[in-house]
């Protein structure tokens, strides 16, 4: 028997709706779910997908993806591949698998919500492909990490983090619980969909393939860029709800979208500043953090922002002073903070580091090595305490990362507001914005520091702190070079003794 | 005589830490409890400082006031931000 051809029967297919009669449409589609938040359910029928695929299609190109992800593993356990990669970029990957492995599986409940949840039929029928991607990019990360598991302890960390208080991964977490799992689907669509994936990760995902095929890394590229090609794809549901929600709801697409930007921000520059600027080799480097993001994420974000007539976020020049510092201060911090790590942190200031450094950034001497010159210092005279915390750095109460880490020491200041009866930092008043708009939402997550002052971290010390993060002796971090950077003086002159 | 949590930041380095201190500690002890985390570790000692102050919004506080009479004058919740820096 002939198939019909897709066209004569997609545009049917894809929009098949209920007439109800036992329950109103509200009852079955909640407001909660939905956060339709007043536009008419009539508006939905305008919202058009560009995809035109049908599950025989998607079968058959996802079929092809795998086997070809499938050839490139087998080749490579063969050839041993990981003995042979710089201890840099292992560091990231196993940040990489850590944070982001069980973020594709929250993704997979967003998607089953949008089939379920979401206003338009079209949208729903398309959140199947979505959510069968997301399957696939959570146990795409699972193999790769249970693969190497033999070879390293911290690829079991790939499935562990997220069922740990490790302070990175809470914030991690906290992010998408609110955005992917607890928004309702018109704002998940616009935070998530739109500005997290196909702004952020979307390209996060080239660049970092690119950097893994450079350090050798052929199967994780492989996989990175086997997920790319999905992500591409299901993050365009944004796009048609933008439409929609522009002509009912201008200003909540614009704050939706300008909060979800922010924080989306703060944590690629905790994950991909830190992997791109200090942990890839130098010499492996194609582009600073900051030219990566220029771009490929500020020139995308803003011509969106203009297609669809919204304005520039308010903080722009802020996010622009962010993009000079934020990662760097992450780095130091990270680094400083290293056994509350699951992987081990290229320190990074050897003295062609450095050069390459202050050529991409003209501040960074004055703003960062200064700092590196005493730790430097510390361990050529090998006091090694010194290099290490005895206490915990203040956290924000948005996004969870230290204060200090948006910006850099000529710029820190206090952002300290009082609400219900007790203190909230932020480490930016961008961050403070988000939380004043909102502030039942957010007001009671506990950081770090509020659990450890509320004594749910015991023995209240470092080694408390540690064994609360589920941070054992075989993955906490340490130097992933073993301060080979810093040790030789012929290599390293101090720029202060300069 | 009780613990109390304050959010110190020392200036010139790039981080505030949670800071353990007493209420009965002086403004000078509760210098030293904060520029502990940063002195030595990201910051070199200033040879020509005459030890530390302690600031709160901006107003340099007495050396040898306490915490405790601090907040007989003014209300310090907990996580207050303190500056502390070199004193010159
Ligand atoms: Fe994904
Ligand atoms: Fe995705």
């Amino acid at each position: 028997m002939a198939l019909l051809n897709r066209d004569d029967w997609y545009d049917i297919a894809r929009d098949v709706d209920w007439s109800f009669s036992y329950v109103d449409r509200d009852e079955a589609f909640p407001e909660a779910w939905v956060g339709a938040n007043g536009i008419p359910p009539e508006a939905w029928e305008d919202w058009e997908e560009p995809f035109r695929v049908s599950y025989r299609d998607y079968v058959k190109v996802q079929r092809e993806k795998e086997t070809g992800v499938g050839a490139i593993r087998d080749a490579m356990i063969r050839a041993d591949l990981y003995a042979h990669l710089d201890p840099g970029h292992r560091a990231s990957s196993h940040l990489h698998m850590g944070t982001t492995c069980m973020v594709e599986q929250m993704a997979v409940t967003m998607q089953s919500r949008f089939c379920r949840f979401a206003p338009s039929p079209k949208w729903r029928s398309l959140g199947v492909f979505g959510m069968l991607d997301e399957i696939r990019h959570a146990q795409l990360d699972l193999r790769f990490s249970h693969d190497l598991l033999k070879d390293e302890p911290r690829f079991d960390w790939c499935q562990k983090a997220f069922h740990t208080n490790e302070w990175g991964v809470i914030a991690v977490r906290n992010f998408f619980d609110d955005v992917m799992l607890n928004a309702g689907c018109i704002e998940a669509a616009l935070a998530t969909s739109l500005t997290v994936e196909h702004g952020f990760t979307n390209m996060q995902f080239v660049a970092l393939a690119s950097d893994a095929m450079e350090a050798g890394d052929i199967n994780f590229s492989n996989l990175l860029s086997s997920i790319q090609t999905d992500e591409a794809r299901h993050a365009q549901v944004g796009f048609p709800t933008l439409d929609v929600v522009i002509k009912h709801d201008p200003a909540r697409a614009q704050r939706i979208i300008d909060v979800a930007f922010w924080r989306a921000f703060r944590l690629f520059q905790t994950l991909t500043g830190t992997a791109m600027d200090y942990y890839t080799p130098v010499e492996k480097r194609k582009m600073s953090f900051k030219e990566f993001m220029l771009e490929w994420i500020v020139k995308h974000h803003e011509r969106i922002l203009r297609d669809y007539g919204l304005k520039l976020p308010w903080y722009w020049d802020k996010f622009l002073l962010a993009l000079d510092h934020g990662h760097h201060a992450l780095h130091i911090g990270t680094w400083f903070w290293r056994p509350t790590l699951f992987w081990k942190p290229n320190g990074g200031i050897s003295p062609a580091e450095r050069r390459w450094l202050n050529e991409k950034y003209p501040s960074w001497d004055d703003s960062w090595g200064v700092l590196w010159d005493q730790i430097i210092e510390n361990i050529r005279a090998g006091r090694m305490d010194k290099t290490l915390p005895e206490t915990l750095p203040a956290l924000c109460n948005l996004t969870q990362l230290p204060l200090g880490s948006a910006i850099d020491r000529h710029h820190l200041g206090k952002q300290q507001v009082e609400y219900e009866g007790r203190v909230y930092h932020f480490d930016s008043d961008v961050s403070r914005w988000v939380f004043e708009l909102d502030p039942a939402r957010y007001a009671g997550h506990m950081n770090v520091v509020d659990r450890f002052i509320a004594g749910q971290i015991q023995p209240m010390n470092l080694e408390g702190g540690l064994n609360w993060m589920g941070l054992t002796p075989d993955v906490m971090g340490d130097d992933a070079y073993d301060y080979r950077w810093a040790r030789d003086e012929a290599e390293q002159p101090l720029q202060a003794a300069e | 005589m009780a613990l109390f949590p304050i959010i110190g930041r020392f200036d010139g380095d790039f981080v505030p830490h949670l800071v353990a201190v007493d209420t009965e500690d002086s403004m000078d002890q509760i210098a030293e409890k904060v520029a502990v985390h940063a002195v030595g570790r990201r910051m070199p000692v200033n040879a020509d400082a005459d030890g530390y102050e302690v600031l709160l919004d901006d107003r340099v506080l007495d050396g040898g006031q306490t915490l405790a009479a601090l907040m007989g004058e003014t209300p310090v919740p907990p996580l207050q931000w303190f500056d502390v820096r070199w004193k010159t």
